[in-house]
């Protein structure tokens, strides 16, 4: 479903990502980690058209879509999500939403595409909050939001930053529930970012490895966490499980 | 919606009342800023790109009517659209490198473009260029003369403040909003943000050239400083941003008020005084009212129609 091939990213003399390969299957969840700085919201922005790589190329569905334009990719059915939450604060939760059904999907505004955004905030469990003006949020509601419009362009393939980060255990619980049940409702693939190791190893079936903006690791989670090169790069950098 | 459209009749009649010239040259200077402010917003308002340049679409519109008036003889009353057009045909060649620098950087660039234009102006051979340009008058008396611009700045100003209240309540208004408030989400919700921006500010250019055209008509003797005056861009931003810039109705009450807070200053006290008052004023409402006195006002405005016209509740107006 989406493949890169030796992705490279410089930032001037930093390379954020070196020659990266990878492949997403179509329905499975696929788990990104490494340190702080190693690349994975780099990505991302590669994958969604904010960065156009140096070398290297992405293929979504057999399409080149290498540098293409952000809202290009999210209309070709890519989600994402931000990993500092940034919801639209001057409007509704409901007008969040309805905004990537309007542009993401091209309907035009009404009741219909008013619907489609409801539907999507039930979905995430924020169908009664839908007038709440979204500076009232609290960060797992705002989370929450940040999902329900990432899958307001109706995506096959869902990318989340950080989602858990910042929520306590009960409410990462909440999350990774929430994931599973948008997946099992809309047939996704995902591609997951995430710090907190513990969050992946109930949650994907597969995990690539950044560190320096390398692949230094990929496979299932129990293998890659005792991998030596992946246990030396957490400790190097002061992370722990 | 009926209030609306009582206070557009009156308006539109007040000429049969016979009031002074000095009233009604008064009164289509402030239609011709709502205009301004309104069409401003649209761009300005809608999307936060805070356009300090207006005056060179404006100016273009003037030129452009009064150049085909001087040389051809055709009347400003109907070519003010093609003034409209070569705004709109410039901003369409600037937007594109224009709308990709955000914040500050867009609203010094386009305050250059307007010192750039307003220079290539006075130079071109077919401007009489510092010489200015003496412009033929409609041919009725000095009464008539401000009536017809009185009715023909009204009629603009409703064309502006209903274009820009239909985008508002658009789907082109939401995405707008979008970016807005954060044009990197708005991209990955599917928003083209460049055409969206594009769009607006072809149409922002076309109305700003269009109330150009026609003033030129008006004040009858054309020179870049008076149509090319950056003190123009910045009187439309304040009264748009004062009124308040999210909705349509913002700019309409920011330029009727300040166009007479700014008259009495000036008529009562001294005109240099009047400015700092005037500065000091806009300074304050920027400072603590950030979204306008529209902002301000709403709980107050809808308190008040929720208990006089209960029955008109739906579609707000
Ligand atoms: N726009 C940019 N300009 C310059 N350098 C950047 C830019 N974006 C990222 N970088 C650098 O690229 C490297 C990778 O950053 P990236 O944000 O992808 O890391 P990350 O893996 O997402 O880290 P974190 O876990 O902290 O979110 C870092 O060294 C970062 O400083
Ligand atoms: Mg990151």
């Amino acid at each position: 479903m989406l493949r890169g091939q030796q992705v490279t990213k410089r930032f001037g003399g930093l390379t954020a990502l070196n020659r990266v390969d990878f492949a997403i299957e179509p329905g499975q969840i696929v788990g990104l980690i490494g340190p702080n700085g190693s690349g994975k919201t780099t990505l991302f922005n590669v994958i969604t058209g904010f960065y156009r790589p140096e070398e290297g190329r992405i293929l979504f569905d057999g399409h080149d879509i290498t540098g293409a334009r952000p809202h290009i990719v999210a209309r070709m059915g890519i989600g994402r999500t931000f990993q500092i939450v940034q919801p639209f604060q001057n409007m509704t939760a409901l007008e969040n939403v309805e905004i990537g059904v309007l542009y993401g999907q091209g309907l035009s505004h009404g009741s219909e595409s008013q619907a489609r955004a409801q539907e999507l905030l039930d979905l995430v469990g924020l169908g009664h909050q839908r007038h709440t003006p979204v500076r009232n949020f609290t960060l797992a509601e705002k989370k929450r939001l940040e999902i329900a419009r990432a899958l307001s362009v109706r995506p096959r393939l869902l990318l989340l930053d950080e989602v858990f980060a910042g929520l306590n255990p009960g409410e990462v619980k909440q999350a990774i529930e929430l994931i599973f049940h948008i997946r099992r409702e809309l047939g996704l693939t995902l591609l997951i970012v995430e710090h907190v190791l513990g969050a992946l190893r109930d949650t994907c079936e597969r995990v690539i490895v950044l560190n320096y903006g390398q692949k230094i690791a990929e496979g299932p989670p129990e293998e890659v966490f005792n991998h030596p090169e992946v246990i030396a790069a957490y400790l190097g950098s002061n992370e722990t499980h | 919606m009926l209030v609306g459209l009582a206070i557009l009749l009156v308006l539109a009649l007040l000429p049969l009342a016979r009031p002074s010239t000095y009233f009604l040259g008064f009164m289509l200077i402030l239609f011709m800023y709502a205009a301004l402010a309104s069409s401003w917003n649209i761009l300005g308002g809608f999307t936060g790109y805070l356009s300090f340049g207006h005056a060179a679409f404006f100016g273009l519109g003037a030129y452009t009517t009064a150049l085909l008036l001087f040389y051809l003889k055709w009347s400003p009353f109907w070519t003010m659209p093609l003034g409209g057009l070569v705004a709109a045909v410039f901003a369409a060649l600037v937007g594109y490198p224009c709308l990709r620098l955000r914040g500050p950087y867009f609203s010094l660039v386009t305050l250059i473009l307007t010192l750039a234009v307003s220079i290539i102006i006075l130079n071109a051979p077919w401007t009489k260029g510092a010489f200015g340009m003496f412009l033929p008058f409609p041919p009725v008396d000095i009464f008539t003369n401000h009536v017809i611009f009185y009715e023909v700045m009204l009629a603009l100003m409703v064309l502006a403040a209903l274009v820009a209240r239909q985008i508002e309540r658009s789907k082109l208004g939401m995405g707008l909003a979008a970016i807005r408030e954060n044009e990197d989400v708005a991209q990955t919700l599917g928003v083209n943000v460049t055409w969206l921006k594009m769009e607006v500010f072809l149409i922002s250019a076309f109305l700003t050239g269009m109330i150009g055209g026609i003033y030129s008509y008006y004040i009858s003797y054309l020179h870049p400083s008076f149509v090319f005056d950056t003190l123009i861009s910045i009187n439309i931003v304040l009264m748009a941003l004062f009124g308040g810039r999210l909705t349509w109705l913002g700019p309409l009450l920011g330029a009727s008020i300040l166009s007479v807070v700014n008259e009495i200053l000036t008529l009562q006290v001294e005109a240099q005084l009047a400015r700092i008052v005037f500065g000091l004023l806009l300074i304050g409402v920027i400072i603590f009212l950030p979204d306008g006195i529209m902002a301000a006002a709403a709980p107050f405005i809808r308190r008040l129609l929720g208990q006089s016209r209960r029955r008109l509740r739906p579609s707000s107006g």
